[in-house]
């Protein structure tokens, strides 16, 4: 049982794991037809995948609507938001365009599938404002640091702003602009770059200790 | 293409004053999957370096599988570019021919399906205005390669980081290791502690990315650990999922944690939810379910994008303690504003580890630790060695340092 729960899915993925690395170093027609081969294994697990998803969607759903459970009437929405776009998109043979124009598929992506994902987008912009108040209030040295730095972001990028650094800070021949792209183009990018780089290390050594066996929490442990 | 199918031009065949094209070579790319075939000729002999070349003068490339006819353009620029030294190799892997043009043909791009050993052949034309010069025909084959040189300076560094690992592995065996203090994970007792003592959910959100992510699969090490304290404090927790997989893998992880837990009966296959596989359907979701049930923790872990502060900003309205990690460090500021603890990168990679506080697992944090040591010194030793490589205008020495560290 051991084998089959724990030694063979190891070797399984210490095998897949120093193939994929090696065939980043071997530019030979193999390696890239395996690599091929297992992006195809890849879309087809994840089409079986989505099945899963779905039967978990509209089990979960049901339950809530079965029980009677708090919001248990936005479930409903969810079978009949899914019946409109399959009979719609039966309907129209699948297609979202003929020659007569926007087919019912079409019609539900355009009008009300594009409509909703665009205002999710669009309310992006009130939450940058509140977390941008947020942020401004100075609780500590960092966040005094980010205050300043993005004051005078803001202030550089409006023209009033710029009047202003122009009368207070024009004697000091250093533009708002000018202060704007150092704050960009040094202390910005060395932070970004120092993440990346931390980054990259943890995501080598994250994929060490998954191909040679040492992380093997997802499979249990027993 | 048949339009671009050149028949040998009575231009070409006209007599010329240009200079004649000498030196003209087809061999196999180094390196490449046998798909590219590299020209090279002379520039001195044309004059046609920099400096010396006469405005007008073109360069046309022309190959074909047959060793006459069926030509087909596959380049054409001004005499002058295509250098030997603007090929993009290391110099342990490419040497520089002085004056010599040197120019890549992606033979895919003209033929599809040839094998390994398939002939092809070239010939270049020089053009200035009416008066054209055309080389010698030349043929090569081109042949897939089984070493990436390039990228041996990648290589070298991996297998460093490999030797290193296995030493802190069995190195963390004989005795334990100090790992600083990370906040943000030390808060998740006091955020599960919280819930518990309010009687509310925790929601643990996995990001939008795919199990081959990561940062994804990080997530799911945390979730494994956040949720066996679930079960010890027998709190609720819900994890909706963007990506069945994702959700398949949790589904497991969760389940194992109740087990080590010693509370299996408390485990519910609906912990776990697929909720949408779009990205702001599945934001819209999980904040309608944020808003109405007023969580007492909200865990942010894995791979997010623009939904990152569609999230964390309902979770903050709704008064839950926020802990968040990702790995996309444009998405970090929002965490930062609208969470309580943010996880920065590799920290997120660690919390696997830092949390389960198995010896085999730390140790790997020495490697990156490690591994930011050497990086460090390369860039403190780079920058000085730099700086006076063109203080004193060693150009050569300058390229060499930065082809140590250049990705491949």
């Amino acid at each position: 049982m051991k084998l089959i729960k724990k030694q063979i899915p190891l070797a399984i993925v210490f095998i897949t794991g120093v193939f994929t690395l090696v065939s980043y170093y071997v530019p030979n027609k193999t390696s890239i037809d395996y690599i091929e081969t297992m992006n195809k294994w890849q879309n087809i697990v994840v089409a079986f995948a989505f099945l899963l998803g779905l039967v978990s969607l509209f089990f979960s759903h049901y339950h809530k609507i079965a029980r009677k459970a708090d919001g248990w009437g936005y479930s409903i929405f969810v079978f009949v938001g899914f019946l409109t776009i399959v009979i719609s998109a039966y309907v129209s043979g699948g297609r979202q365009m003929t020659d007569a124009g926007l087919t019912p598929l079409g019609w539900s992506f355009k009008y009300i599938y594009n409509a909703l994902s665009g205002t999710m987008f669009a309310v992006l912009a009130f939450y940058i404002v509140s977390t941008a108040y947020r942020s401004f209030r100075i609780k500590s040295l960092q966040a005094f640091v980010l205050f300043v730095a993005a004051f005078i972001l803001i202030l550089g990028k409006v023209p009033l702003g710029q009047i202003i650094w122009d009368l207070a800070l024009g004697w000091t021949g250093a533009g708002v602009d000018q202060v704007i792209e150092w704050i960009m183009q040094v202390p910005a990018v060395a932070g970004k770059r120092g993440i990346m780089i931390g980054i990259s290390i943890g995501a080598i050594v994250t994929s060490l200790k998954i191909i040679f066996g040492i992380e093997k929490q997802y499979m249990g442990k027993d | 293409m048949f339009a671009s199918v050149l028949a040998a031009s009575p231009v070409f065949a006209a007599k010329s004053t240009l200079p004649p094209i000498t030196g003209f070579t087809a061999g196999d790319m180094p390196y490449d999957s046998g798909s590219i075939a590299l020209l090279a000729w002379d520039a001195d002999a044309g004059g046609d370096t920099a400096a010396a070349v006469s405005p007008g003068t073109l360069y046309r490339v022309f190959v074909s599988s047959l060793e006459t006819g069926g030509w087909i353009k596959a380049a054409e620029f001004p005499a002058g570019e295509k250098m030997s030294k603007n090929i993009e190799l290391p110099f342990w892997a490419w040497k520089v021919q002085g004056n010599t043009h040197a120019l890549k043909v992606e033979l895919n791009n003209y033929f599809s399906g040839f094998k390994d050993g398939t002939v092809f052949y070239f010939k270049i034309a020089k053009v200035k205005g009416a008066a054209a010069i055309e080389s010698e025909v030349v043929s090569s084959v081109t042949v897939s390669n089984w070493f990436r040189l390039d990228r041996l300076n990648n290589l070298i560094l991996l297998i460093i980081l490999i030797i290193v690992f296995f030493w802190a592995v069995f190195h963390a065996r004989r005795k334990g290791l100090f790992i600083r203090r990370i906040a943000g994970l030390d808060a998740i007792d006091e955020a599960i502690g919280r819930a518990t003592e309010m009687g509310k959910p925790i929601f643990y959100v996995p990001g939008i990315g795919s199990m081959s992510s990561i940062s994804t699969i990080a997530s799911a090490f945390i979730l494994g650990e956040v949720s066996k304290k679930v079960a010890q404090y027998d709190s609720q927790i819900k994890v909706p999922h963007y990506d069945p997989i994702v959700m398949t893998v949790c589904k497991e992880v969760v389940k194992q944690s109740y087990m080590e837990a010693g509370r299996p009966d408390s485990y519910r296959e609906d912990i776990n939810q697929f909720v949408s596989a779009d990205q702001f359907s599945y934001a819209a979701s999980v904040d309608g379910m944020i808003s109405r049930e007023k969580p007492a923790a909200c865990f942010y872990m894995g791979y997010f994008m623009a939904e990152s502060l569609l999230l964390a900003e309902v979770g903050a309205t709704s008064g839950a303690i926020q802990i968040a990690g990702t790995d996309v460090e444009h998405q970090l500021p929002f965490f930062f504003t609208a969470c309580d603890y943010t996880l920065i990168g590799e920290e997120l990679y660690a919390a696997g580890a830092y949390l389960s506080k198995e010896p085999m697992l730390l140790s790997a944090l020495k490697v990156q630790d490690f591994g930011k040591l050497v990086v460090m010194v390369s860039v403190f030793f780079s920058m000085i060695l730099v700086a006076l490589g063109a203080r004193f205008g060693w150009e050569g020495f300058v390229r060499g340092i930065l082809h140590l560290f250049r990705n491949y």
